[in-house]
């Protein structure tokens, strides 16, 4: 503080000060002036016009014939003139922070009286020499508060008398400066004030954005449901379920790499990726293989996602999911044991390359009556009550204890523990689950619990499966063209020669037709539904409809002997295709026909 | 679907061109019983018909059995890649006269 007090005077000895009644009057006006000063600074928000009249008053008062104040930027390497009076013009100059004379005093943080520049090595005479202007003595003060340097404000050539500036004057600056720096100091910290309420707005509108991502909870009885909580504002997890058009549901669990607006905004982009392509890209593994692409086109080098993506068929209890880097799962069975199912792949935004296009292993799971818990670990290094961390174990001891609960309550007795209001949270918590726990009645198999990876059923194997194709369109015949040209492009972009090509065209209309005509009975207003799926060494079409479940066993091929007009189509289809099968119908009802055409042998099509 | 019709010295040839399919089959059928009840021979060029599918093909084999039944003949002619493959994936292909050419059939149906 001292330090600030001391006064510099270089070449001359100063004249006493003034009489008695004359000092009075100075401290009058000087106190006036600093009220008036103060007064200005608060109730102005524009700061720059404050700066510009306040040393129109300092430079009038302690009547120099210029003045300018002069601002660190905020890194403290560039002086800037931010205001100014007098016969130059020079606001915006900037100068290196230790540069002149305005300079040295900032670096000192002591007020000099120079009485002739030209006698000071620190006197930066170019100012003059680009305003022709000539500058003889020089009052500076720095400004500063506390121990962060503001700035200084000068004053050149003092007007009448010998022209030279006093002690006094200088005393009287640094009053005015110290003044000034406080104003400035106090309307930067408003400023600072403002913006951070602006930020603090803006983030509110961000989460609010951010939950409206979350999907919104489904019924009691629903057997899937989620929960977040976010330890900020924003959060960096998220967890999403919607369902299919075929009765299942696709559900996903997620956790970005740090906790700002940065994973905030990861977490939209991760969780609007897997909404969109979740619709049609059926495969898991795959569907994690596209978003990781995504991601890592265009992430921001070191975030990353961790996450668990699936879809559970309730009519089946049978969950297929992949799982990139994520905590593992705990699978909670129907006979009370748990089972955790590792990530065998690495989280998402890592590399494009480290998984094979064939996308994310996936594993299979029949739930039986049993409740698949995905979560963060925000959840398990939860700390509870007591100050110890939730672990693996406990969380276990929750599900336990509330097994008997609808699923939304199951996950509310966890969260309640972890987040229960009276302190911050260490992280976020989120957690999802997926609850079978439907009548065992109406449970198509048995209560063997088989958690097994790579199913045998060639239409759930699908890490040898490449999406190809999904269109849907009205059960009307002159829709069949679209159709037939589709396929016959998807048939000819697996290398199928052209009388194969023609052949799959053939068994695929003719599948179309049947619906249109004996499934919706001519109606126009169903919906059909083709999937194209390339195996390694087949095509795999799946037509599905939405019409009353027909009796399989009235479908035979035609007796050929009889060549009565009609009844031709099923024929073309077991002729054309090497596996035809009405599968059981779907959750959502309707009718699922699978047509499998065995891929010629070819360097590409070898397995 | 589009179809031409012309009547020659010893036969009506009704010429089929594009898809029959679904959609299109039933204007097929009519033109073809249309051309069977003139009481002439008929040939059904099908060179111009990309694709032709189960309903198509019950068309013509009506056609064919009403053609039958009143004494007359209806003969195809000109029968393209993609029409032949389902004539022969129906086992038709033996049940119906098919000749390479128009020329042919004319000569077939004299």
């Amino acid at each position: 503080m001292g330090k600030r007090q001391s006064v510099s005077v270089s070449d001359a000895s100063m004249p006493a000060g003034g009489e008695a009644g004359q000092a009075g009057q100075q401290v009058y006006d000087h106190l006036e002036l600093l009220a008036a000063m103060g007064k200005d600074f608060a109730s102005s928000g524009d700061i720059e016009a404050s700066l510009k009249c306040a040393v129109e008053h300092i430079t009038e008062y302690l009547d120099a014939e210029g003045g300018a104040l002069f601002l660190l930027d905020d890194k403290g390497e560039t002086l800037r003139c931010h205001a100014c009076v007098g016969p130059t013009e020079i606001i915006g100059l900037t100068l290196k922070c230790d540069q002149g004379i305005v300079g040295r005093c900032v670096q000192n943080e002591i007020g000099e009286i120079v009485r002739n520049v030209t006698k000071d090595a620190g006197f930066h005479a170019g100012i003059d020499e680009q305003t022709g202007y000539t500058t003889r003595s020089i009052l500076c003060a720095p400004m500063s508060v506390k121990d962060e340097r503001i700035g200084a404000i000068e004053l050149i050539n003092k007007r009448g008398g010998d022209g030279l500036f006093e002690e006094s004057d200088l005393h009287l600056l640094q009053a005015m400066s110290a003044s000034a720096a406080l104003a400035i100091h106090n309307a930067r910290q408003a400023e600072a004030l403002v913006e951070q309420e602006r930020i603090a707005r803006e983030l509110e509108l961000a989460a609010e954005i951010q939950r409206s991502l979350l999907p919104e909870a489904g019924a009691d009885d629903f057997p899937v449901a989620g929960v977040n909580h976010a330890a900020r504002t924003v959060s960096g997890d998220f967890y999403d379920f919607f369902p299919l058009d075929d009765g299942r549901i696709c559900f996903t669990l997620g956790d970005v790499s740090g906790k700002g607006m940065n994973a905030a905004l990861m977490m939209a982009k991760t969780a609007s990726l897997y909404r969109c392509l979740g619709k049609t890209v059926r495969q898991p593994g795959r569907l994690m293989a596209r978003i990781n692409a995504e991601i890592c086109e265009t992430t921001t080098r070191g975030m990353f996602v961790t996450m668990v993506g699936g879809i559970y068929d309730p009519s089946t209890g049978i969950v297929r999911f992949a799982n990139a880097g994520h905590e593992p799962p705990l699978f909670h069975d129907a006979e009370g044991d748990f089972h955790a199912l590792p990530a065998e792949a690495p989280p998402l935004g890592i590399s494009p390359t480290l998984v094979d296009g064939l996308g994310f292993p996936e594993t299979e799971l029949k739930l039986d009556g049993g409740v698949l818990y995905i979560f963060t670990d925000g959840v398990t290094e939860g700390y509870l009550e007591d100050g110890r961390e939730l672990k693996v174990g406990g969380l276990k001891k929750l599900i336990q204890e509330n097994a008997a609960l609808y699923v939304k309550g199951k996950l509310n007795a966890v969260i309640d523990c972890i987040d229960r209001g009276d302190a911050e949270l260490r992280d976020d918590l989120t957690l999802l689950a997926i609850d079978d726990a439907v009548p065992l009645d109406l449970r198509t198999s048995g209560k063997t619990v088989a958690v097994e990876k790579t199913p045998q059923d060639p239409i759930a194997a699908a890490e040898e499966e490449e999406f190809l194709l999904s269109l849907t369109v009205p059960s009307q015949a002159d829709w069949l063209k679209l159709i037939r040209n589709a396929v016959s492009e998807t048939a000819r972009f697996c290398g199928c020669d052209k009388d194969v090509c023609r052949d799959i065209v053939i068994a695929v209309d003719e599948a179309c037709q049947n619906v249109i005509r004996h499934a919706y009975g001519g109606s126009p207003n169903g919906e059909i539904g083709l999937e194209i799926i390339r195996r390694s060494d087949a095509l795999v079409f799946l037509l599905r409809d939405f019409a009353e479940s027909i009796d399989v066993s009235l479908v035979k091929p035609r007796d050929l002997d009889d060549i009565k007009p009609g009844g031709l189509g099923t024929h073309f289809m077991r002729e054309v295709m090497d596996d035809v099968q009405f599968m059981p119908p779907p959750a959502a009802g309707g009718n699922l026909l699978r047509m499998i055409k065995k891929l010629p042998k070819g360097p590409d099509n070898e397995t | 679907m589009k179809h031409e019709i012309r009547d020659e010295k010893d036969a009506t040839i009704v010429a089929l061109e594009g898809d029959v399919d679904l959609q299109s089959s039933p204007d097929a059928r009519k033109v073809l019983l249309e051309c069977v009840g003139r009481k002439r021979p008929v040939l059904v060029d099908l060179s111009a018909v990309g694709y032709i599918d189960s309903s198509g093909v019950a068309s013509l084999v009506e056609s064919l059995q009403t053609a039958k039944r009143s004494g007359n003949t209806l003969v195809l002619v000109a029968v393209s890649e993609g029409a032949m493959r389902v004539l022969q994936l129906a086992r038709l292909d033996k049940v119906f006269t098919i000749c390479d050419t128009v020329e042919d059939g004319l000569k077939q149906v004299q």
